[in-house]
This record gives C-alpha cells, structure tokens and sequence, in this order.
C-alpha cells in the first residue's frame, strides 16, 4: 500500500510539468525542490543533531557561487562544477563545526551565524572575486547531449531528480545507526558519550552532508536562475528554512518536507511582499517558540503517544 | 601614509570600538544573567537609531533631548521585551529563545524596511557638519560627542554593576546562578534589570551614532555580527571582556580598512573569533568550565 502510494506520488511529480503550467508555476515547483533539501538538510543538523545552524544559506550561497565562478569564468562544464560546490559548502560547514562544537552548542548557533553573514559581507564588497551586488549573469543552462534545461519546465525534471535523491540520502541517514547515535546525542550528550559515542564526529557527519547537498542544491539552482548575486545569501533563506523545519516539526522528515512545500506555495498565493513575508514568518516563529515549540509534526506525535497510553491504561 | 593618517584612523576606530562596547556589553550583560543569546540585539540599536532620526528630522528635537529620550525609550522597550516575551523562557531550552529573539529580529528589520524603504537617510543636527581640530585630528563634532556619550554608557553601566547593589546581585546571577539563589537573590527581578539595561545601551548607541553614519533599516546587521564575534572572543558572559575585546577590534579593523582593504577589515573579526576558538574556546578573558 505504502509503495504504491509512494509510485504513484513519484510518477505525479515528474508529470507535473505535462499538466501545463506556466514558467511561473513551474519555477514555484523547483524552488519548493530546492527548499525541501534545505530544510531537510536543517532538519539533519537540527532536528537530529541538535545544533541550531544559522549557516545552511551560506552552504546553498557558497555552492551556488562556486558553480557560477567555474562555470562563467573557468569555462567548465556546469555539471562538473556541482562537486566542487558540494566540497567548499562541506569544507566551510565542516570548519565553521569543528572551531565551535569544542566549546558548546551555543557557540555553534552564534559562529554559524556570524559565518553567514561575513560571507554575506565578502560577496557584496569582494568585486574582484564576485563582482559585487550586481552579481555574475549570463550563466549557461544545464545540459545533456542536445537536452538543454533553459527553462523552469526542463529544469524541473533534473532538480527534482537531485532533490528526491538527496532526501533518500537523508532519510537513510536518519533511520541509520547514525541517526539513532544523533538522536541519543541531542538527548544527554554526557550519556551518549559514556556509551562511547564520538558526539564531535558525528555531529560534523550531519553537517558535512546537509552542507554538501545544500551546496549542490545552491549550485544547481543558480543555473536556472542564469544569474548568481548576494541576494542567494540572503536572510530570507535562512528564516524560511527555520520556519519550514519549526513548523514541520524538528526530527519529522515527513512533516518538514511537507512544510517545506506548503512555505514554498502558500506565500506566492499570497501575493505578499517580500518585507511582510518575512514580518509574517517572524510573527509565525516567535508565535511557534511561545506556543508551539515542537511544531506541528511534534504536536501529531504527542497527540498519537497520547492514544498509546490511553490504549494502554 | 603620514602620521596625521594614522592618528585619523586611531581616532575613528575608537570611537567605532566603544560602541561595539556598548552592544556587546548589553549582549555578555543578557547572556550571562539570562543565558539567553539576544539575536534581535543589532535591531534594538537599529531602532535606536531611527528613533534618533524621527525625533531630529520630524519633530526637531535638540540633540541632547532626543538622546535623553531614546535612551529612555529604550530602556522601556527592554522592559516590554522582558515582561511579554523572555520571561516565559526562563530556564527554557536555549534554541527557544534563539529562534524568538531572531523572529523578532525579523519583525524589526522588514518592518522597519516596509515602513522606511532601504533608502539611507541622513540625520540633521544642529551641529551639522562642523568639526574640531584636536592636534593633527580632525573630528566632526557628532563624533566627538558621541565619544562622549560611549563614555557616558561606560560609567554608568560600571557604576550599576560595581556600586549599586542590586548592580552586585547581577554580578552574582552572571557568575553562579544556582548560589545567587541560595543566598536569595530574586533572578526575575535581576533579569529584568538585565534587559532594560542592554536594551538601553542599544538605544543610546543608536542614537549617538545616527548622526555619525546615515540611518538604513538594515544598519544592525553589522553591528550585530561584529558584537556577536566579540562575544565569543572575550568569552561568554564576560563583561569586562567584551569592552576590551571591542575597543580593540574597532581599531584594528580602522587600521586595516584605511591601509590594507575594507573587506579585509569586515573578516579581521571573524578570523580572529576561528583563532580563539581554536587556540583558547573559553575566549581571551573567560573563566571557569565548558557548559
């Protein structure tokens, strides 16, 4: 049952672009691909790792940037940049954990934190580099053989396929052993630890990959875009990202995904602009911390354990 | 490169140094009381700073009263922020009060941009552009006074803390929550005097930089960054610390922005936040244990 639900959800998705809708709908429906890897890649770091990272728009920035560079200025084929992005999102997650995760959790949010906006800052101000707030246009399409994806609709299909590749890559790691450890970790660290369990390693195992397929998301994405500026880096990213997994429910793979979605949809139906999205989704988050702190996937799961025990008793 | 050059720069990353001062004191004052890391600060001083704007550009307020009052206003925004939001988490998780303190953080910022637009806008005060030779420096005199007003808000945070006893109860939350408790020490009250005295600082430095740079919604940003930074090199919860550290970052990154390259000068703080960390996680001036 679960599988064919599971078959013909797959084969929806990549109809989806045959339905005909327009260029507009179909971007709304890459971004939502690209936003269910980040958010998932937060809910990794986060919703099991238990670290706060305010850096996963730097990963997605940095890929995108990356690719750009490669691509536009070192003429490669926008396929091979795609590793190279993943590796110097992962290399710079990876540092941004190891200098911090040796004082504490705490220092973790606030590092990433400053992390992303320095790279915010070297983006606009390096213009030697990335030439500044009017960014690198003029990027080429994805491509396979006389196959160009230069438009949303055909560039629909290979983002989808990367971002339901990178979810299984998740959800694998997240019903692994390591998911468990990571789990055990965020629960009682000194515990975990006494059990023999490396919470360094393995926290830098979750950040490393959230930060690479962010990074490749990133690198990806700016070829549809064709163009990649600061505004990649931009805040918005990150407080859509907190609101997707907050609202999903930290550790609910299933739920942030669908949250990543409905966040993506919901405010183009909305029409709102960008300033009172993101006044709306600030509300939405401190509204969620007073009242709400384990989201709505952490309200099911209580209301469910609540049915056990009363089946229980 | 002459001498006066050199001067110059001392001067200004002084005076950029002291109110790095002021926030990351505000934050170390927050985070040790509370320990809650208040993600909205750079927005509080942002708001300071626009509430400078108001009050000069539209109701022609003099100079001295509008920083009286913002100072003022402040402290009262400090108290709402401590009586409708903080004090439901005391004790809570520390992501909890990250995530509330940035929404709100949010809140402010695009707020401010919905109202305001991005468009910088400059402060008129009386003074206007005049300045004051000092030797071979030339200072405007809205630089000087705010020197002055970093002063200000060094002493009296100084005599609040180290003259005052409810200023000693503080100390004693910061440094060992559960003794402070023991010898019955109320950590709300405490608390609340905690934020409306950081949120003040914001409010003061805003205003008495208003008139120094131009007033844009998205000022905090910076600020916010380089505080945190501070923070963590000074060491968590350290006040002392983090006035030090900040002079001193303020005038390097002047000296490095004036000689070598601005963007060089944005990372200075970075950088050296990665090297402490590495070399010495407690921060520069912390004590005691890991937490």
């Amino acid at each position: 049952m679960r599988r064919v639900a599971l078959a013909v959800g797959l084969v929806a998705l990549y109809a989806l672009p045959l339905a005909g809708p327009s260029e507009y709908w179909m971007t709304i429906a890459a971004t939502a691909c690209a936003f269910a890897v980040l958010s998932q890649g937060l809910n990794l770091v986060y919703g099991y790792g238990g670290l706060m990272s305010l850096a996963q728009v730097t990963f997605w920035g940095l890929g995108g940037y990356t690719s750009a560079l490669l691509a536009k200025d070192l003429g490669w084929n926008p396929w091979a940049t795609l590793p190279v992005a993943g590796a110097v999102a992962a290399l710079a997650g990876v540092g941004v954990g190891y200098a911090s995760l040796r004082l504490s959790r705490h220092s973790f949010a606030i590092v990433s934190l400053v992390a992303a906006l320095l790279v915010q800052l070297v983006a606009r101000d390096w213009q030697g580099l990335t030439r500044g707030p009017l960014g690198i246009p003029g990027l080429p399409a994805l491509r396979i053989g006389a196959v160009v994806f230069d438009s949303a609709t055909r560039f629909y299909w290979p983002m989808l396929t990367f971002a339901l590749v990178a979810l299984a890559v998740m959800w694998r790691v997240m019903r692994s052993r390591i998911g468990l450890m990571l789990l055990a970790i965020r629960q009682n660290e000194p515990l975990a630890g006494s059990h023999g369990i490396d919470a360094l390693a393995h926290r830098l195992l979750a950040i490393g990959l959230s930060a690479v397929l962010s990074g490749i998301a990133g690198g990806m994405f700016v070829f549809l875009l064709t163009i990649v500026d600061p505004s990649i880096l931009d805040f918005y990213y990150t407080e859509s990202m907190l609101i997707m997994v907050i609202i999903g429910g930290p550790g609910s793979f299933w739920g942030v995904t669908l949250a990543a979605v409905a966040f993506t949809v919901v405010p183009e139906l909305l029409r709102l602009t960008s300033e009172l999205r993101m006044v709306l989704y600030g509300v939405v988050l401190v509204g969620a911390m007073i009242g709400l702190p384990a989201g709505i996937g952490g309200l099911i799961a209580r209301r469910r354990e609540k049915q056990w025990r009363a089946r229980l008793a | 490169m002459t001498a006066g050059y050199l001067l110059q720069l001392l001067a200004n990353g002084l005076v950029i140094g002291a109110f790095y001062a002021l926030l990351a004191m505000g934050l170390s004052l927050i985070f040790g009381v509370l320990e809650i890391v208040n993600f909205a600060h750079g927005e509080f001083y942002m708001l300071g700073a626009v509430g400078g704007l108001l009050l000069i550009n539209r109701l022609h307020f003099d100079y001295w009263t509008t920083i009286a009052s913002v100072t003022v206003m402040g402290a009262c925004v400090g108290w709402l922020f401590h009586r409708v939001l903080l004090r439901g988490l005391a004790g809570r998780s520390f992501e909890r009060s990250l995530l509330l303190t940035l929404g709100l953080g949010m809140v402010l910022q695009n707020g401010a941009l919905y109202v305001f637009t991005a468009t910088p806008q400059i402060v008129r005060t009386e003074f206007g552009v005049s300045s004051v030779l000092l030797g071979d420096v030339r200072f405007s005199v809205v630089r000087l006074l705010a020197l002055a007003w970093a002063a200000v808000g060094f002493i009296g945070l100084y005599a609040l803390l180290y003259r005052t006893r409810i200023g000693q109860a503080m100390r004693a939350v910061a440094e060992n929550r559960e003794a402070a408790l023991i010898v019955g020490i109320r950590p709300e009250r405490v608390a609340r005097l905690a934020v409306v005295v950081g949120i003040a600082l914001c409010g003061l430095s805003g205003a008495a930089l208003a008139p120094v740079y131009v007033v844009t919604p998205t000022m905090g940003l910076i600020f916010a960054f380089k505080s945190f930074a501070i923070v963590v090199i000074g060491g968590f919860g350290s006040i002392g610390g983090a006035a030090i550290t900040a002079i001193a970052l303020g005038v390097i990154e002047a000296l490095v922005g004036g000689t070598v390259s601005l963007v060089l000068a944005d990372a200075v703080a970075f950088m050296a936040m990665i090297v402490v960390l590495l070399l010495r996680p407690l921060g520069l001036f912390g004590t005691g244990v890991r937490v």
